[in-house]
């Protein structure tokens, strides 16, 4: 099989709009998977049940299944119910999946704050709340920053799963073009070309948010 | 003033306070010393409600503290100052953002006015060229000395030390003890939670022995390093010194 470096330059700008897709299912599953998460582990760690088991149930639930059957349960199965397009079940499929990740994350760094430091802001009249915003939830973004950063890599690859669900990203978009030039190889090392520029980018975004960090106040 | 009535603490089976009775008057120093495990820092941390307690009763400046009530409990702690073992500075913070934490953000007074709180009792632990600076960029002494200073700024009625030389290396523990000592001239009421039987005797007006849960016994610390009374009490301090 001969391999055509020149094809890389030639079908690249069909790469494109998939790039920009594969971004954009990515970015706002990450902020969903924020939210989701930073909410999640609250419950979690909280001592009231109504809150703390509703959490731990969707930690398993998530954490317990693929998330190829995911995309495919709220694609084929919400989106009758819901009326959900695919950009939609794609964003809620990876924030919802990120969420249970990110949570566990949050709640790992949270509760590895030394308990003396919630001691200390309470014995000087804090409430919990305040305690928490002011002392607690500073340190423990800091320390869940590197955790973060992975998790977000493996949400971008996360993200070639749904071109199971017809989303045009990276993935699907190779397919599509493989499948009529018969340059397999050529059109995946774009894709993958891609893949490893946006990973580079965040992994070199995290570097610097972590070097920043590590000035302002440290340990 | 700080009365404590019948105070009854379990860990679980473990009774690890039994018939607490103690009262705490304005400027007083009370020391209390013991074996650990002995239930001095439990006792201590009881009268702030870091520690909740089953029986008993805790009646700070005339208000009985209800256990349930959060709020209360939050304007207690208020009055109620808290110094630490390991210190517990908050490290993502400068040493004088330490110190005006608790004051704009407890009490509501404007920045402004905080910083000049907290310049003033940084001055007064002796660390006034330390406002910038992180907690990790100090020794042991430095820190127990900020943690003191951000007590201090709340301006409290009285102030709690849980072993506060206990995590400092020997030759940093004389300038913490240096500045407790001033607190104690100026009238500060105190009690301390201490090995430091030096201290003990030269500062407090009370001191008190623990030993399984129960107050042994009290009183001048001439009377109990002297004179002591019970054979525990004596047995304690042949160990010790």
């Amino acid at each position: 099989m001969d391999y055509e470096f020149s094809a890389l330059v030639k079908f690249f700008p069909f790469f494109l709009p998939a790039a920009l897709m594969t971004i954009k299912i990515t970015i706002a599953g990450i902020l969903m998977g924020l939210i989701l998460g930073l909410l999640a582990a609250f419950c979690r760690i909280s001592n009231n049940r109504l809150l703390n088991i509703p959490a731990a149930i969707y930690i398993y639930i998530i954490r317990g299944t693929p998330l190829l059957l995911q995309l495919l349960f709220i694609y084929f199965g919400l989106r009758g119910l819901f009326g959900f397009k695919a950009f939609t079940s794609a964003v809620l499929g990876l924030g919802i999946h990120n969420g249970a990740y990110i949570s566990e994350i949050f709640r790992g760094a949270i509760q590895s704050i030394a308990l003396g430091q919630m001691e200390a802001a309470r014995s000087l009249g804090m409430t919990y709340q305040k305690a928490m915003l002011r002392i607690i939830l500073p340190q423990a973004f800091k320390r869940a920053i590197p955790p973060l950063g992975n998790q977000f890599i493996i949400a971008l690859k996360d993200s070639s799963l749904a071109s199971a669900i017809t989303i045009n990203e990276l993935l699907l978009k190779s397919q599509q073009l493989y499948s009529a030039n018969f340059m397999m190889m050529e059109m995946l090392t774009v894709a993958a070309l891609f893949y490893l520029l946006y990973t580079s980018i965040f992994t070199w975004m995290f570097n610097k948010i972590e070097a920043k960090l590590a000035v302002s106040g440290s340990r | 003033m700080i009365k404590v009535k019948g105070l009854e603490k379990w860990f679980g089976d473990l009774h690890v306070l039994k018939e607490i009775d103690l009262i705490i008057n304005p400027s007083e120093v009370v020391v209390i010393i013991g074996a650990s495990g002995s239930g001095k820092s439990t006792l201590l941390r009881c009268i702030n409600f870091l520690e909740r307690f089953k029986k008993g009763i805790i009646e700070i400046d005339d208000v009985v503290i209800d256990n349930n009530n959060e709020k209360m409990i939050n304007k207690m702690r208020t009055h109620v100052g808290m110094v630490f073992q390991h210190f517990n500075l908050f490290p993502h913070m400068t040493v004088l953002q330490n110190v005006i934490e608790g004051p704009t953000q407890v009490k509501g007074m404007s920045k402004k006015d905080a910083i000049e709180v907290g310049k003033y009792y940084l001055d007064k632990v002796g660390l006034s060229d330390k406002e910038e600076a992180y907690p990790s960029m100090l020794s042991g002494g430095q820190k127990q000395r900020v943690a003191i200073a951000r007590a201090l700024a709340m301006e409290p009625s009285v102030i709690l030390f849980d072993e506060p030389t206990s995590a400092l290396d020997p030759e940093l523990v004389g300038e913490v003890l240096a500045v407790m000592k001033n607190l104690a001239k100026e009238g500060m009421t105190m009690v301390v939670v201490t090995h430091e039987m030096g201290f003990a005797r030269e500062v407090a007006d009370r001191v008190i022995y623990m030993d399984e849960g129960r107050i042994v016994e009290e009183g001048c610390p001439t009377k109990i390093f002297d004179n002591p009374q019970t054979e525990r009490t004596k047995e304690f301090l042949s160990q010790i010194w």
